[in-house]
């Protein structure tokens, strides 16, 4: 969609006013005008309609809200395309169109789903779960059992499952033709024929070849179906999962247990507290958000989350702007080699961060790595970076510290430059010291100018999941986690990742966008806190 | 002119004015102070070329200077390893990386100055409203919304199997809208100081606007373009947890995702062969930030943070 909107941005543009050579005021001849509108009319009709068969897909899907994003989002910037007054808009189209289903739709859906409790069995809603459930079948006990051999149809192509049929033997010795989907064919009595209307008899591997594929189908009638029990036995399936829409009960046929749904907590829960294979999506309100607050098994771990974020995006914003400063205020003077000595400082920002990253994790090995081993050489000691929680902590903001302060020393430069000097000048005809200058003039005057850099690197550091992850997955481990384990230095956009995306875990997606959330709020509060700081947001008047 | 001559004077007078102290010890601690912060800085670097070369591969037996390398062979073994193990698909990883950071550089930058354009060349009503919901959206980074947008790739690619999970062009659509806020302001910002005298002019010759925009301003800010492709390559080239999240497949990794997963395996003795893939991929962005550091620095100040 935005492929083709990006298209016809230029195309629209150019056009309308390829037939205007007259200076701007004047309109276009109206006849290139009307035809003009004609095709992009027809142009945006054709694209509404798929956006619009699109749509309503994923609607009947059950995606109410990204069908209807979708379609709105097209409709309105079709509204931008056709509406003149609207022509400085259409320079925007394919940008909006990206952000709104890009941006702005996940930013939202997000909040949405932190009021669910989608999550590994309850990605469905009820009827897709019952509709699920129903296809699991099982084989009473005392059914017709009955023994198998497999048939193919002579000629059909090699990767044709439909082409599979069974002879069925009961116990009194009667066979059928069971092909899929048909009704049961009786066979006279006796061993297997090697062929029958058309379909040959599979022995050997190539009945073995075919237990692959047919061990997962039903032969026979839809509604009785007949599948494979074992290696040579079949029999009549049964429905196992039964829902009572009446009673809202859901019933388990093979143990005759009855699960009533539990509609607030999207469940269907046996009297026994046993639940069934798939429970369903349903809003649960503030309940994530208040085991959020409220979990004692998780509240311990977070609130070590949410202190090591704070703590970590402070002292790296700190360390790392004290060094580049200081490294600013050396390099202020020009001394031979300066250039190349800045040159060879802006390497560690340079590097892509996820491969200094592993480097720094490489030399700081407990074993083998090359700051380890010499430090035990020289001290016969050295830290325990990746088991202890606080040497892990350390680590992580010296490399932080590596990574960031050439971006400060590049930042003070440019801002020590600007300072006008008859600042100084008049300090110095009222005798203040170097000292006092540096703490009166230089930071003051600086921090006006990188104030701003300062609160963005924070809220950077604040969701950096690069040095957390690629540093020590965010172990330590906090003993007593276990299900996502959590570590002394994860933050809370790792301890987010590990609730929605950790392998092995149950993905919690409705607890992770609680999280989520719960970032956004802090975010924006500091980042409306960064404009108040610029007046950025003032700024934006008619003439800006 | 003159405010630099005086600007030159009056840092002499500081300087003067500054040194209370013997010379000699200010000099000899900015000296220390330099070196102390280059060998802090260039170490990790230094030894990661070492590693590269080392014939053993294993952090183990690493030394400062590779020790018993008869031929030019023996010095590439690591690079030739990193080549020829399958379970490795460096080239591929690498050809991915620049292949998505290529294309969202490309289209990022396009729609962005077409934007930015707009933004800063015309007046419309809702134009401020517009502007204001770019600046609010491009500050909450869109690795917020994950768990979002991994459901919406899921739901989006059973019907359109191009931007489906663990495709490129998901990864391509997710970096691109995450990007537009911030480079649109980056940009509006810079057609903003190109004086609006030299589009009216060509407007009032008959030009149209699309051919102002095409030919006079992006001549006139091609370097700013320069700039924030720069920017906007790296910052893609550098990304983790999106590409991480939506692509699954090894042979469709980005070179940061199939370095994090290498790594994760068995580390200390397949060192060599990560410092050599480290090496090829981190040289050629270096040589672009050092020739182009005075640029960036400009982009930098203008709002754009890599940490």
């Amino acid at each position: 969609m935005s492929a083709s909107s990006l298209a016809s941005t230029p195309a629209g543009g150019k056009s309308a006013g390829a037939g205007g050579s007259p200076p701007a005021p004047s309109a276009p001849p109206a006849s290139v005008s009307t035809l003009n509108y004609l095709v992009r009319l027809l142009l945006l009709g054709v694209i509404n309609a798929g956006v619009l068969v699109f749509g309503v897909t994923l609607i009947n899907d059950g995606n109410a809200f990204l069908g209807g994003t979708i379609i709105l989002t097209t409709l309105l910037l079709s509204v931008v395309l056709l509406r003149n007054a609207l022509k400085p808009m259409r320079w925007m189209v394919p940008s909006l169109a990206l952000v709104a289903l890009l941006v702005v739709y996940p930013m939202f859906y997000t909040l949405y789903v932190s009021f669910t409790n989608y999550s590994d069995g309850h990605r469905h809603t009820k009827s897709e779960a019952l509709a699920l459930m129903a296809a699991d079948k099982f084989l009473p006990e005392g059914a017709v059992s009955y023994e198998w051999n497999v048939y193919r149809r002579e000629g059909a192509a090699e990767d044709d499952a439909s082409a599979y049929a069974l002879l069925l033997t009961d116990e009194a010795g009667g066979n059928f033709f069971a092909a899929q989907n048909t009704a049961l064919e009786t066979v006279p009595a006796g061993d297997p024929p090697e062929a029958f209307s058309g379909y040959l008899l599979l022995s050997g591997g190539d009945r073995f070849r075919a237990l692959q594929v047919i061990q997962e189908m039903q032969f026979g009638p839809a509604d009785a179906p007949i599948g494979i029990q074992s290696r040579s036995a079949a029999g009549e399936f049964q429905q196992r999962w039964v829902f009572d829409a009446a009673r809202d009960v859901l019933m388990d046929r093979e143990t005759g247990a009855e699960y009533p749904a539990d509609n607030a907590t999207g469940e269907f829960r046996a009297a026994s507290g046993e639940t069934a294979p798939l429970g369903f999506w349903v809003p649960t309100g503030f309940e994530n958000y208040s085991r959020l607050f409220t979990s004692p098994v998780l509240r311990g771990p977070l609130v070590q989350v949410f202190g090591w974020t704070v703590m970590f995006a402070f002292f790296s914003v700190v360390t790392s702007f004290a060094l580049g400063l200081g490294m600013a205020l050396v390099m202020n003077k020009p001394f031979p080699g300066i250039r190349v000595v800045r040159s060879l400082l802006i390497i560690p920002y340079a590097i892509p961060g996820m491969i200094s990253i592993l480097i720094w994790r490489g030399m700081l090995n407990l074993n083998v790595g090359v700051i380890n081993t010499t430090l035990e050489n020289l001290f016969g000691w050295a830290p325990p970076w990746s088991v202890d929680p606080m040497w892990a902590k350390i680590a992580i903001i010296m490399v932080n510290l590596w990574l960031t302060y050439p971006y400060f020393m590049l930042i003070c430069s440019g801002a020590l430059q600007a300072i006008p000097t008859s600042i100084y000048e008049a300090a110095e005809v009222d005798g203040a010291t170097a000292w006092e200058k540096f703490w009166k003039l230089t930071l003051p005057l600086l921090l006006v100018a990188v104030g701003p850099l300062l609160v963005a690197s924070f809220t950077y550091n604040f969701n950096n999941y690069l040095l957390i992850e690629a540093m020590f997955q965010g172990g330590p481990p906090i003993p007593g986690t276990s299900a996502p384990p959590v570590g002394y230095t994860d933050n809370l956009i790792s301890y987010t990742f590990r609730y929605a995306f950790a392998a092995g875990g149950t993905r919690d997606y409705g607890f992770a966008s609680a999280i989520a959330v719960v970032i956004f709020l802090i975010v924006g509060a500091l980042t409306l806190f960064q404009f108040r700081f610029t007046k950025r947001l003032e700024e934006i008047g008619e003439n800006v | 002119m003159s405010e630099n001559t005086a600007a030159a004077v009056s840092l002499g007078t500081l300087r003067r004015g500054g040194v209370s102290r013997p010379p000699s010890v200010g000099t000899i601690l900015r000296v220390v102070f330099i070196l102390v912060a280059l060998i802090f800085s260039l170490f990790p670097v230094i030894w990661i070329i070492s590693a590269a070369f080392n014939p053993s591969g294993s952090m183990v037996n690493q030394t400062f200077i590779p020790q018993n390398v008869e031929s030019l062979d023996e010095l590439l073994t690591n690079f030739n390893r990193l080549f020829n193990d399958p379970t490795v698909p460096f080239w591929s990883w690498m050809f991915n990386s620049l292949a998505v950071s290529g294309i969202t550089t490309v289209l990022t930058v396009a729609m962005a100055a077409v934007s930015a354009y707009s933004f800063s060349r015309f007046r419309f009503s809702g134009r401020r409203a517009l502007l204001v919901t770019t600046l609010l959206i491009q500050v909450f980074p869109n690795i917020l919304a994950m768990v979002a947008i991994y459901l919406m790739l899921l739901q989006i690619g059973r019907y359109i199997p191009f931007f489906a999970l663990n495709t490129h062009g998901g990864l391509i659509l997710v970096y691109l809208a995450g990007g537009m806020g911030v480079n649109v302001w980056l940009m509006k910002g810079f057609f903003d100081t190109v004086p609006r005298d030299i589009d009216e002019s060509a407007l009032v010759d008959g030009a149209t606007h699309w051919q102002t925009f095409r030919l006079l301003i992006v001549p006139l800010v091609t370097p700013v373009l320069a700039v924030v492709s720069i920017l906007v390559f790296v910052g893609t080239l550098n990304e983790f947890l999106l590409a991480r999240i939506i692509l699954t497949d090894r042979e469709k990794w980005t070179l940061m995702v199939g370095l994090f997963n290498f790594v994760s395996a068995e580390f200390t003795n397949d060192w060599g062969v990560f410092a050599a893939g480290s090496l090829i991929a981190a040289t050629p962005v270096v040589l672009l930030y050092i020739s182009l550091q005075r640029y960036i620095v400009g982009g930098l100040t203008a709002g754009a943070v890599k940490g």
